[in-house]
């Protein structure tokens, strides 16, 4: 009994004695009335945050199939490679863009998945990878239009028309997306008229066009 | 011995005779076109084969790495923490992670390997947790890094057996050029700070000392 008392004695002299960092700090009191988003379209936002990462990693496995030795296709693998950051940093926009608004401030530690699946590692042909693009894209745009509309009428008690948001997602996503879009059904239009006649030689041409980052 | 030294002399000439015979066969008008698709013009010699789990697995730590820094970075830049210091250096290491794991997945198929995607999708356990006081992130991400810079020792000693399935300077060189001396920096680097700040936290106002210690950072 003894010895437990001077185990608990000793136990908490040492919490003390390394509680003597000051690692916390104390929470700042600030006015909350200018955080105004409403949690719906804050979730929706959350959640296209994992889309655009889950496109960059799919990118990412395009990018690392067209880089084989034995597909040697560096022009593709380069274009992919590029997708795959600018997807990640399209992730990166939507995070800053909720820290602007005031949010992240709990509960973020869960907010990316780690271990993103790819769901296809091969393609046959260059343009079966432009066309999954394509579609990759689709969706894509799609889901950012359902955030728009969460985020503009978020159903809930607030009623919160987010005109600022809405504005930033037409205005500079939804506007890269529909460029984007038009580009890769312009390179599938062009690589696929080619393969018709000339498969192997027009694939070959092709990639080694677009490596020239035309 | 004798049935070891006719087997070494059969790798050798394998891989130096190998695609051409294959191509050879390949351009012969009398051979069948099924059974006659060259398999051995490709990239690979060396220790490749031995070497490639190892380097597929260090392109996924690296990708884990990359969020979890971003994470880390978000964390410092929300308003209540308001850190930019420690937003800038853990968002720096993230990008370096991501742009590491690029540059290795264009190494593994430079050497005539191929990249493997983790295939099961493992939430990150319940228990993680990126929101820490400042201390606690330079000592996780010291951490990490040391974890890293092990893990590249670990293929750089693979690649550097006597063994020859596992002998392989090629891939030894560039682990050592490109991982090795980069971790060795980031770790001194950050175990300066951990023990700054420690000395730092080690007082009765630990605010003004956190707002001092952000502010270096930024600038550097
Ligand atoms: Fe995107």
């Amino acid at each position: 009994m003894k010895s437990v008392v001077l185990a608990t004695v000793f136990l908490t002299c040492v919490v003390f004695a390394s509680a003597q960092l000051q690692c916390a700090q104390k929470k700042p009191n600030i006015p909350t009335d200018w955080i105004d988003m409403a949690s719906p379209c804050v979730k929706k936002m959350r959640g296209q945050i994992q889309e655009e990462l889950k496109a960059s990693m799919q990118y990412l496995a395009m990018g690392a199939y067209f880089s084989r030795d034995t597909v040697n296709r560096p022009g593709f693998a380069k274009m992919f490679f590029q997708s795959a950051s600018e997807e990640r940093d399209h992730a990166i926009k939507l995070i800053s863009y909720l820290l602007m608004r005031g949010e992240l401030t709990r509960d973020i530690s869960h907010m990316i998945k780690k271990n993103l699946v790819v769901p296809k590692t091969e393609w046959a042909t260059g343009v079966e990878a432009l066309k999954d693009a394509l579609n990759l894209e689709a969706t894509v745009t799609k889901k950012i239009r359902d955030v728009i509309k969460t985020c503009e009428d978020p159903k809930d008690s607030s009623n919160f028309n987010d005109y600022h948001l809405v504005d930033y997602l037409t205005g500079d996503f939804l506007e890269e997306q529909y460029h984007g879009q038009k580009e890769i059904a312009s390179k599938i239009s062009n690589l696929d008229k080619l393969m018709d006649k000339h498969g192997a030689l027009g694939e070959f041409l092709f990639d080694k066009k677009i490596s020239g980052g035309e | 011995m004798r049935a070891f030294l006719i087997f070494t002399v059969f790798l050798a000439a394998a891989s130096a005779e190998h695609c051409y015979k294959e191509i050879e066969k390949a351009c012969d008008p009398t051979s069948n076109k099924a059974d006659s698709t060259p398999i051995n013009c490709n990239a690979k010699y060396g220790a490749i084969d031995g070497v490639q789990s190892a380097l597929q697995k260090y392109v996924n730590d690296h990708i884990e790495r990359s969020f979890e820094y971003l994470l880390m970075s978000t964390h410092y830049a929300n308003y209540e923490k308001s850190r930019e210091g420690f937003e800038k250096l853990f968002r720096g290491f993230s990008d370096s992670k991501w742009n590491t794991a690029i540059d290795l997945i264009k190494y593994i198929t430079k050497r005539g390997g191929q990249m493997r995607f983790p295939e099961i999708d493992s939430e990150i356990s319940s228990n993680e947790d990126y929101e820490m006081y400042e201390l606690q992130s330079l000592a996780k991400s010291l951490d990490i890094e040391k974890t890293l810079a092990v893990e590249a020792h670990n293929i750089h000693g693979l690649a550097a057996r006597r063994r020859n399935e596992f002998h392989d300077p090629e891939i030894s060189s560039f682990i050592e050029e490109k991982f090795v001396h980069k971790q060795a920096d980031d770790i001194r680097a950050l175990s300066g700070h951990v023990a700054d700040l420690t000395k730092l936290l080690d007082g009765r106002d630990s605010s003004l000392s956190l707002y001092l210690f952000d502010e270096y950072l930024q600038k550097l």
